[in-house]
């Protein structure tokens, strides 16, 4: 009986909880029902990944409100402009987060795999509606109600959820040229729209990304993906080298970008000025920086200094131990979302969690490398941290779409 | 869990993971390149760029402009006075912010305004980041409330839309009676600092102390303010009074009227100049000199027309006869700017204190005290005037080339004898009179608190320059130069008992709220003579008007009793006996003085120009009106013909201005006419307009 008893019990940890399970505090007439309480745990709950997210979250609402409380007093009358909104959104993120962690199992998501990705391109095409509406010279933002969504946010988690599913659709097919093609082919249309219709070649850049990241996972091999990154870099170049030879900044604001990045100083009145500033703040930040809210540089010399430059702000005022300390808390979450993935129960969860944490790599690499001048000005923002309702709540949805995966892992 | 549903899932394979910790390998490469980038800009730049943040922080301060202290007469009548006005700014950059601020903010300063919209639509075209344009300059508070009220958010004719526009205080400096006391008070520049007169020397005393308004992050970065605030001036109460002041102004204006173009196409006269000086405390009661000019609109050339133009030294244009150029409008139009600035000058400048010139016979007073003072001569001298006298190669003669014949001291100031001056210059010796030139300040600055007084020093001789010549001629005024503000002070002290007080034209210092700050009070600098002397010379200077031959005869008001002593003195080149500066120096009453007055014509527009009454008869209107004002009672019974002369005065007050001098015989021709000998010339040789 007891002998029984216990393995039964390891029987049902290993199985992951089905969702109805957790209602039902009545049972059966087994007598492990009466145990309940331990059998309808939650699970693999990975602390690590939570209170990282967690750090990052809180520790990017008092950045921002440190950075942004120059700004929203001057133009709205309100230093806590910035960070209410955005504490709002977090607030919304974590609910979701919470939520989806604890939904119904994250393998139902593979039917919603094609759904989500119409849902996304949908609401990409809505901005073109009169519900879209402009804000900073862009079309970006889709307004319901008192809410404002950035459909391109929401085109990165459903990627992720589109792509795994497509990975595990495609099998074996999947290895050929031709799969490479039509599994990156099949991003292209959303990433096309966002950079068409939002006029946002950083999130369709991100989106891409994010596809090539899974498909190095999900494919076995290196030579490919390390001919597509010399194919890629060797494009790059070419078109750099073109940009600084040939090309005149006033043909286009993205050459002026690149001819910007080339020499800074030149360009600090116009396309430079924001990365330089970055560059100031960040170099006369020092070791330990000039303390929390000492920030010279957020008062009007960092346009927007809140959103994609908010890491030059963070080393400005908590010094070059404070970037680290986030990169740190990046590195963290990163190899927590690693782990995770390396342990998911199955294929799909651990794509799933490979897409998060592509998403999460590429935005705070390219972020930093912007605002340390390593790659020209795209306007990426750093995850968590950077000021951006949709953004934050889609990244904390992603990561409860992890702890769902998490949840399910054996132990 | 295999096998449940039946169906194998496909599970991360081993390879994967292997994948998968390739790519953490490769962003944990990029996290630490990026790392040690941020290393190498904090190591290679931290300091550069500290430095660089720092020179870019340029906190919003703003000067906040000190009212200036109002000047006031004694009366408490106000000279100059700062109002509060605005300046429209134009902030391009707030107004672009939205577009449909444009249209309606431009419509409203077109309309409150009255700006050329074209104008601002250019401006704004061309300078979409400007914060700072002014539209309009010196606003009265009355001209912007209509624009306030369509900003102002509790307004029933509020506008949103309109923005962009701010209001910069500011101060204006007018002068509620234009032209009074003009070359006293002076002026101010656009800037605000002091120019001429009082407002120049008393300019720090005035500007206050600008606040200012810094813009610094406070502790919640939240752009704060703090504000210093400006330090009003302190107002100076003057010792002019504003009645005495206009009395004096009206006559010279008279004067210049009753004289304009008598002989040149010209002023009255090329300066006319009064002071009159309390001489028991050296306080001036009124400096005016003509042309005076509107302060409100320093720049208006009307008062230039008639006087005589000067080069771009300052110095009267000349020609080789010898003949001035009098400004007319057409001779204006031709002047480059630096010439008609000149021009200005000369007019702005204070003629009391600001031009030099010979004094003539009203320095006798003082070779007469220099040499009763040192026992040189004891008063009881006669002397025997032959019309001339040999000195040294020179014949000098008497301003009567006849000859006055026997006179003591008292004749000789009485009638103005050149003959007995030099003897008793003689008997002091040039050591003495260099010295007692020194004792009486000649030569030397009164330190008068106006901006612009002349320097004397070498315009007067030192004692190894000064032989009998020269100890001659200055011992009857010619041959150095004074400036009216240096002769009646030392007349004030050579009649109230040799104390010398200080010039002084300000009273008191105020603040702003009406407390006394400083009061200035009487200062003797030094004594000059003593009481006994100091008698003596009323004695003859009494005489000098009273006296049965006086010169100065003509000087004295109906009913009073006044002294003083006329002079005319020849001007530079001397052969040409044509140019003259007359003047009357006096004071009254004559028994207990309590005023001085000094009145300069200097070059009346006169064919013949030697007589002292052009100005004894400014001096007698002036008494007339002023010593009743002051409350000093009449001490002589008036004679039908005076009376019947005050009625005349009442009725037509400045008729005696008409009255042709030349007829009237030579009673007050007391000058050196004739006296000098043409190659005899002056001290330093300096003339007018120094």
């Amino acid at each position: 009986m007891t002998g029984n008893a216990v393995r039964k019990t390891k029987e049902e940890v290993r199985r992951p909880v089905p969702f109805r399970l957790l209602k039902t505090k009545d049972g059966g007439a087994d007598g492990s029902v009466r145990r309940a309480p331990r059998r309808i745990s939650l699970g693999y709950v990975d602390y690590s990944l939570l209170l990282t997210v967690f750090f990052l979250a809180i520790f990017g609402l008092i950045m921002l409100f440190s950075t942004s409380s120059y700004e929203g007093g001057l133009k709205f009358g309100d230093p806590a402009f910035f960070v209410k909104r955005q504490l709002a959104a977090t607030l919304f993120g974590v609910v979701l987060m919470f939520a989806l962690s604890i939904a119904p199992d994250y393998r139902m998501l593979q039917h919603l795999a094609v759904p989500a990705y119409l849902f996304s391109a949908g609401l990409i095409l809505l901005v073109l509606s009169p519900l879209g509406y402009e804000a900073n010279g862009a079309r970006r933002w889709l307004k319901i109600g008192s809410m404002s969504v950035q459909p391109a946010e929401v085109a990165k988690i459903a990627m992720i959820v589109f792509l795994a599913s497509l990975v595990l659709s495609m099998k074996g097919k999947i290895v050929t040229w031709k799969g490479f093609a039509f599994f990156l082919g099949s991003a292209l249309p959303v990433a096309l729209l966002i950079y068409k219709v939002t006029k946002n070649l950083s999130s369709a850049c991100i989106v891409m990304g994010i596809a090539v990241i899974m498909l190095f996972v999900a494919t076995p091999g290196y030579k490919r993906f390390a001919a597509m990154a010399a194919a890629g870099s060797a494009a790059v170049f070419g078109i750099v080298y073109y940009i600084l030879h040939y090309a005149d900044p006033s043909d286009s604001m993205r050459f002026a970008r690149v001819l910007a990045w080339s020499d800074l100083e030149s360009y600090s009145s116009g396309t430079g000025y924001q990365t330089l500033q970055a560059l100031y703040a960040i170099g006369s930040g020092g070791i330990f920086g000039k303390g929390l809210g000492e920030s010279i540089q957020k008062t009007g010399f960092i346009p927007e200094a809140q959103n994609d430059m908010i890491f030059s702000i963070i080393c400005e005022e908590l010094g070059l131990f404070g970037g680290l300390c986030v990169i740190i808390m990046f590195f963290l979450l990163l190899w927590r979302l690693m782990i995770i993935a390396n342990n998911a129960p199955d294929l799909f969860g651990s794509l799933l969690t490979v897409g998060v944490m592509g998403h999460i790599a590429i935005q705070v690499i390219l972020n930093i490398a912007v605002v340390t001048n390593l790659v020209p000005n795209t306007g990426i923002t750093l995850p968590f941290i950077s000021y951006g309702g949709s953004a934050v709540v889609m990244q904390l949805a992603e990561i409860g779409l992890v702890m769902n995966v998490a949840r399910r892992i054996k132990t | 869990m295999a096998g449940e549903g039946g169906k194998k899932k496909p599970k991360f394979a081993v390879w994967m993971r292997k994948k998968l910790v390739v790519l953490f390998l490769i962003v944990l490469l990029a996290f630490a390149g990026l790392g040690v980038r941020l290393y190498f800009i904090v190591r290679d730049n931290s300091e550069a760029y500290k430095r660089q943040v720092l020179s870019q922080q340029q906190y919003d301060s703003r000067t906040l402009v000190a009212r200036r202290g109002r000047i006031m007469d004694a009366n408490g009548t106000t000279l100059a006075l700062s109002e509060r006005v605005y300046n429209v700014i134009l902030d391009t950059e707030a107004l672009l912010e939205k577009e449909e601020y444009l249209e309606p903010t431009i419509a409203a300063l077109v309309s409150k305004f009255d700006v050329d919209a074209q104008t601002v639509r250019s401006y704004i075209a061309t300078h979409p980041e400007s914060r700072y344009y002014v539209l309009r300059r010196t606003l009265p508070y009355e001209q912007i409330t209509a624009f306030r009220d369509l900003t102002n958010e509790e307004s029933e004719n509020y506008d949103p839309l309109i923005t962009g526009v701010w209001f910069e205080e500011s101060y204006r400096r007018t002068y509620p009676n234009g032209s009074l006391a003009s070359s006293v008070v002076g002026f101010t520049t656009s800037d605000g600092n002091g120019l001429y007169g009082l407002e120049e020397y008393y300019n720090d005393t005035l500007s206050g102390t600008a606040g200012r308004e810094y813009g610094y992050m406070g502790d919640d970065s939240n752009p704060e303010y703090t504000v210093i605030p400006a330090v009003a001036g302190n107002a100076i109460v003057s010792t002019i009074d504003g009645n005495i002041q206009s009395i004096v102004e009206r006559n010279l204006r008279e004067f210049n009227d009753a004289h304009e173009n008598e002989w040149r196409h010209a002023d009255g006269a090329h300066n006319i100049g009064c002071i009159i000086q309390n001489v028991n405390t050296g306080e001036i009661l009124a400096m005016a000199d003509y042309p005076d000019f509107d302060l409100n609109d320093t720049q208006n050339p009307e008062p230039l027309y008639g006087r005589p133009m000067v080069n771009e030294y300052g110095n009267y244009v000349r020609d080789a006869l010898y003949e001035y150029t009098y400004l007319t409008p057409e001779l204006l139009s031709t002047l480059d700017n630096d010439l008609l600035m000149q021009q200005y000058n000369a007019l702005w400048r204070n003629f009391t204190i600001s031009d030099t010139y010979e004094p003539g016979s009203v320095a006798k007073p003082f070779t007469v005290a220099t040499g009763i003072e040192n026992g040189n001569i004891q008063g009881n001298e006669w002397y025997e005037c032959n019309g001339y006298l040999h000195v040294g190669d020179y014949e000098i003669f008497c301003h009567n080339v006849a000859g006055h014949g026997s006179l003591n001291v008292s004749k000789g100031i009485e009638v103005s004898c050149n003959v007995a001056m030099m003897h008793i210059g003689n008997a002091i010796g040039v050591e003495t009179f260099t010295k007692y030139q020194n004792v009486f300040n000649f030569g030397l600055r009164t330190g008068v608190d106006l901006a612009g007084e002349a320097r004397t020093q070498d315009l007067v001789y030192s004692a190894d320059e000064m032989r009998e010549t020269e100890l001659a001629t200055s011992s009857f005024g010619q041959g150095f130069n004074v400036t009216m503000i240096e002769m009646i002070t030392a007349f004030s002290s050579l009649i109230n008992g040799g104390y010398y007080y200080e010039p002084h034209l300000v009273r008191r210092i105020v603040s702003d709220s009406g407390a006394t700050v400083r009061n200035i009070e009487p200062r003797v600098l030094k004594q000059t003579v003593s009481q006994a002397t100091s008698d003596r010379i009323r004695l003859y200077c009494n005489a000098a008007v009273l006296g049965e031959e006086a010169t100065g005869k003509t000087a004295r008001p109906a009913g009073y009793l006044i002294g003083g002593k006329t002079g005319t003195a020849e001007t530079l080149p001397r052969h040409l006996k044509k140019w003259y500066v007359v003047s009357f120096l006096g004071y009254a009453p004559a028994d207990n003085p309590q005023i001085a007055i000094y009145v300069v014509v200097d070059r009346p527009n006169a064919a013949d120009q030697e007589y002292a009454r052009y100005a004894t008869y400014i001096t007698r209107n002036i008494l007339t009106e002023v010593l009743p004002y002051l409350g000093i009672p009449m001490t002589e019974t008036l004679t039908d013909e005076e009376r019947a002369e005050l009625e005349e005065m009442r009725a037509h007050p400045y008729e005696i201005y008409n009255v042709p001098i030349e007829g009237t015989g030579g009673e007050d021709g007391d000058s050196g006419a004739n006296a000098l000998p043409d190659d005899l010339g002056g001290a330093g040789e300096a003339g007018e307009g120094d």
